[in-house]
C-alpha cells in the first residue's frame, strides 16, 4: 500500500511543473474568462453574475455579422495562401537552375518582422505616397489616387492579400518538403511510361501531397483566424468595421471600450471555433498517421 | 537479326566517364545479364538503353532505329526498377493500369490486359489492394505487371531482386525464369550477384570500371574467362591465384617457378610467356585431397563444414588465402597439414597483364 502510495506521490512531484505551468497559463485563465462572460464587468470595482446576457446581447447585435465576415476573411486568405504555396512549391521543386537561390527568396515575407512587413504594406496601400496606387496612374489603368485602405471593400481584400504574403512562404515549404519525400523513381518510372508533366503532378505529387495539404490548410486556418496584427496594424478593423473579425471586435470591445463581461463572452465563442478546428486537426492528423502505418 | 545494338556507347558526368565505349548486340529472345561490381557501370547502361541518362556519344538501335533521341516510351522498353517504384496510393490495379492510363485506352481494354498481366503473376486476388499491404515478392510482381502491360520489345530490369531476403531471392529468379519462357521478350538484366548471373542468363556482359570484360554464355565465363577479373568474378568461393616466373615457353609447355611450392608445367601452345612474371589459377571446386598432377601442402587456418560441402581455408607461403572446396564431409582438421591437389588440365594461367592464356 505505502509503495504505491509513494509512487502515485512520486509521480505527481515529476508531474507538477508541468501541471503548474498549465494551470497558471491556460486552465486558470480561460476558466476566469468563462467565468467573466457571465458578468456585466467593466471599468466599475464590482461586477454582478449576469447569466446568459452576454451572450443575448452580442447576437442581438452585429456579432452575426462579424462571424460570417470572420469566416469569409478566412476562407479567402487561407484558401489563396494554399493555392499560391502550393504553385511555388511546384516551382522550387523543378529542376530548374538557380533553384537554391530562388528558395532563399521566398524567405523574407517570413523573416522580415511582422509589424514592420505590415507598415511597409500599409505604406504600399496609401493613395498618395504608395507604390501600388502610383504604378497603376502610371500604366494608365486608373485616374487618380487610390487609398486602398480607405474603402470598405479594397480594404477587405487589402488585409486578406498582406495575410496571403505573410503566410505564404511557410505553406511554400512546407509543401515543397513534401513534395521532396516523393523517391525519385516514382516519377521515373511515370516518365518511362510516357506521362508527362501535368499528369506524373496530377497522379503523382498532387495525390502524395494530399496529407501535408489537408494539414496545412488546418493549421493555417487556425492561424489566420485569430490573426489580429495584421488587421490591426492596417486598418484597426475599419473603414466602418468592414475588416472587423472576431479577434478584433473581441479587442476592441474588452480593451478598447472597458466591457470586459462582453468581451469575454466574444472570447468564448472564438475559443469554441477553435477548438473545433484544432479538434478536426487531431483527427485528420491522426488519420493521416494510421493510414502510413497500415 | 540482333533486337538491340549498342555502338561505341560512352557516358560521362563532368570530366569523369562512366561508360567507356560499349559494343553489344542483343538477339531477339534473348535474356542478357549485366554483371558487375558497385560502381562498373552497370546500371547507367541500363538507364543509357532506358532513356533516363542521355548518351554523351555513340549509338543505340533498337529494331532497326537508332533511338539515342527518343524518350522511354517511344523506345518499345519497359523498365523494372530495384525500389519497384510503385505509386503507394493507387491500387495494384492502378498500378499496373498506369501505363494504359496515360495512352488513354479505353476501360474494358485496361481492364482485359491487367487481367492478363495479374494472372500471369498470380496476382488476381490482390487488385484491389495497396501496395503498402503487399510482401516483397508481390511488390516486384506487381512491377513486372506494370511493365508486362506495356507489352514490351525489351525488358528492363534493374538489380529488381536486391531487395528481398535470400530465400524469396532465389523463389523469384526461378518465377524471373519462368516468365521469360511464357513470354519469350528479350529481357535485360542488372545484377552485382553473379549467381543470378549464372543461373538465369543466356548471355553474361561481366562490366569493370565502365567497359566490358568479357561477353559469353555462363559456362563459357566460367571454364574460359578471358581475364583475371572474369576468372575471379565468376565463382564462388573465388578462384585462387599464385604468382610464379614463367621459366619456359616453348610453344608446347609453360613452366612456371611457384616458390617454395615447387615447379609446375602446363600445357599451353605459346612463346610469349618466357621470362615473365605469371599467375597461375585454380578453383576451389576443382582441388581434390591427395596427389594429383599437381600438389601441394597447405595447413587448414579454418574449415567449415556445411554437409554438402566442406570449404577450407590456408595461407600460401607467398601470403594468399588459398581456398578449397570439397564435396561431402571428409575429416580435415584445422592446424593439421596435408596434401590437396589439382589436374592440369583444370589450371588456368594469367600473364602479366592479367589476360589468359590458353
Amino acid at each position: 500500500m505505502t509503495s504505491t502510495r509513494n509512487a502515485t506521490l512520486f509521480a505527481l512531484a515529476l508531474l507538477a511543473p508541468a501541471l503548474l505551468y498549465i494551470i497558471g497559463i491556460v486552465a486558470y485563465p480561460l476558466v476566469d474568462t468563462i467565468n467573466l462572460s457571465f458578468t456585466n464587468a467593466a471599468l466599475k470595482k464590482t461586477y454582478e453574475f449576469v447569466g446568459w446576457a452576454n451572450y443575448e446581447k452580442i447576437f442581438k447585435n452585429n456579432f452575426n455579422e462579424v462571424i460570417v465576415r470572420t469566416f469569409v476573411w478566412t476562407f479567402f486568405s487561407v484558401s489563396i495562401k494554399m493555392v499560391v504555396g502550393t504553385f511555388g512549391a511546384v516551382l522550387l521543386n523543378a529542376a530548374v537552375p538557380g533553384r537554391a537561390l530562388f528558395r532563399i527568396l521566398t524567405m523574407p515575407p517570413w523573416v522580415v518582422p511582422m509589424a514592420i512587413g505590415i507598415f511597409m504594406w500599409g505604406w504600399m496601400y496609401n493613395g498618395q505616397f504608395g507604390m501600388i496606387s502610383g504604378l497603376l496612374q502610371n500604366f494608365g489603368i486608373v485616374d487618380g489616387p487610390i487609398a486602398w485602405l480607405a474603402y470598405g471593400n479594397t480594404a477587405f481584400w487589402a488585409t486578406i492579400v498582406t495575410d496571403v504574403w505573410i503566410g505564404v512562404p511557410l505553406v511554400t515549404i512546407y509543401l515543397l518538403a513534401a513534395m521532396q519525400s516523393i523517391p525519385r523513381d516514382l516519377y521515373e518510372a511515370a516518365w518511362t511510361d510516357g506521362a508527362g508533366r501535368f499528369y506524373r503532378f496530377r497522379r503523382i505529387t498532387f495525390p502524395m501531397i494530399i496529407p501535408a495539404l489537408v494539414t496545412m490548410s488546418l493549421l493555417s486556418l487556425i492561424a489566420t483566424f485569430n490573426s489580429f496584427d495584421i488587421i490591426w496594424i492596417l486598418t484597426r478593423g475599419g473603414p466602418s468595421g468592414s475588416t472587423t473579425t472576431m479577434i478584433i471586435d473581441t479587442y476592441k470591445t474588452a480593451i478598447g471600450s472597458y466591457k470586459y463581461g462582453e468581451g469575454a463572452a466574444r472570447a468564448v465563442m472564438i475559443c469554441i471555433f477553435l477548438s473545433l478546428f484544432c479538434l478536426a486537426y487531431f483527427r485528420v492528423v491522426g488519420k493521416i498517421n494510421t493510414g502510413e502505418k497500415a | 537479326m540482333s533486337q538491340l545494338s549498342l555502338k561505341h556507347l560512352e557516358k560521362s558526368f563532368g570530366d569523369t566517364q562512366i561508360i567507356k565505349g560499349i559494343d553489344l548486340e542483343v538477339s531477339q529472345g534473348e535474356f542478357v545479364v549485366f554483371v558487375g561490381p558497385s560502381g562498373c557501370g552497370k546500371s547507367t547502361l541500363l538507364r543509357m538503353i532506358a532513356g533516363l541518362e542521355d548518351i554523351t556519344s555513340g549509338d543505340i538501335v533498337i529494331g532497326d532505329k537508332v533511338v539515342n533521341d527518343l524518350p522511354p516510351v517511344k523506345r518499345g522498353i519497359a523498365m523494372v526498377f530495384q525500389s519497384y517504384a510503385l505509386y503507394p496510393h493507387m491500387t495494384v490495379f492502378e498500378n499496373i493500369a498506369f501505363p494504359l492510363r496515360v495512352e488513354r485506352l479505353p476501360n474494358d481494354q485496361v481492364k482485359e490486359r491487367v487481367g492478363r498481366a495479374a494472372k500471369v503473376l498470380q496476382l488476381d486476388a490482390r487488385l484491389e489492394q495497396r501496395p503498402g499491404t503487399l510482401s516483397g515478392g508481390q511488390r516486384q510482381r506487381v512491377a513486372i505487371g506494370r511493365a508486362i502491360v506495356r507489352q514490351p520489345q525489351i525488358f528492363l530490369f534493374d538489380e529488381p531482386l536486391s531487395n528481398l531476403d535470400a530465400a524469396l531471392r532465389s523463389e523469384m529468379r526461378i518465377e524471373l525464369m519462368e516468365l521469360h519462357k511464357k513470354l519469350g521478350s528479350t529481357m535485360i538484366y542488372v545484377t552485382h550477384d553473379q549467381v543470378e548471373a549464372m543461373t538465369m542468363a543466356d548471355k553474361i556482359v561481366v562490366m569493370n570500371a565502365g567497359l566490358i570484360e568479357q561477353i559469353g554464355s555462363p559456362l563459357e565465363l566460367y571454364h574460359k574467362p578471358d581475364n583475371k577479373f572474369v576468372a575471379s568474378f565468376i565463382g564462388s568461393p573465388k578462384m585462387n591465384f599464385i604468382q610464379g616466373n614463367a621459366t619456359t615457353s616453348d610453344g608446347t609447355n609453360v613452366t612456371i617457378d611457384l616458390g617454395a611450392l615447387g615447379t609446375i608445367a602446363l600445357p599451353r601452345a605459346t612463346k610469349r610467356v618466357a621470362g615473365d612474371t605469371v599467375t597461375l589459377g585454380i578453383r576451389p571446386e576443382h582441388l581434390v585431397l591427395g596427389k594429383s598432377d599437381f600438389t601441394l601442402t597447405v595447413t587448414p587456418k579454418i574449415v567449415e563444414h556445411l554437409g554438402i560441402h566442406t570449404v577450407l581455408y590456408a595461407d600460401l607461403p607467398g601470403g594468399e588465402t588459398f581456398i578449397a572446396l570439397f564435396e561431402g564431409d571428409p575429416k580435415i582438421e584445422e592446424g593439421a597439414p596435408l596434401e590437396i591437389g589439382f589436374k592440369l588440365s583444370s589450371a588456368h594461367l594469367f600473364d602479366t597483364a592479367g589476360l589468359a592464356v590458353y
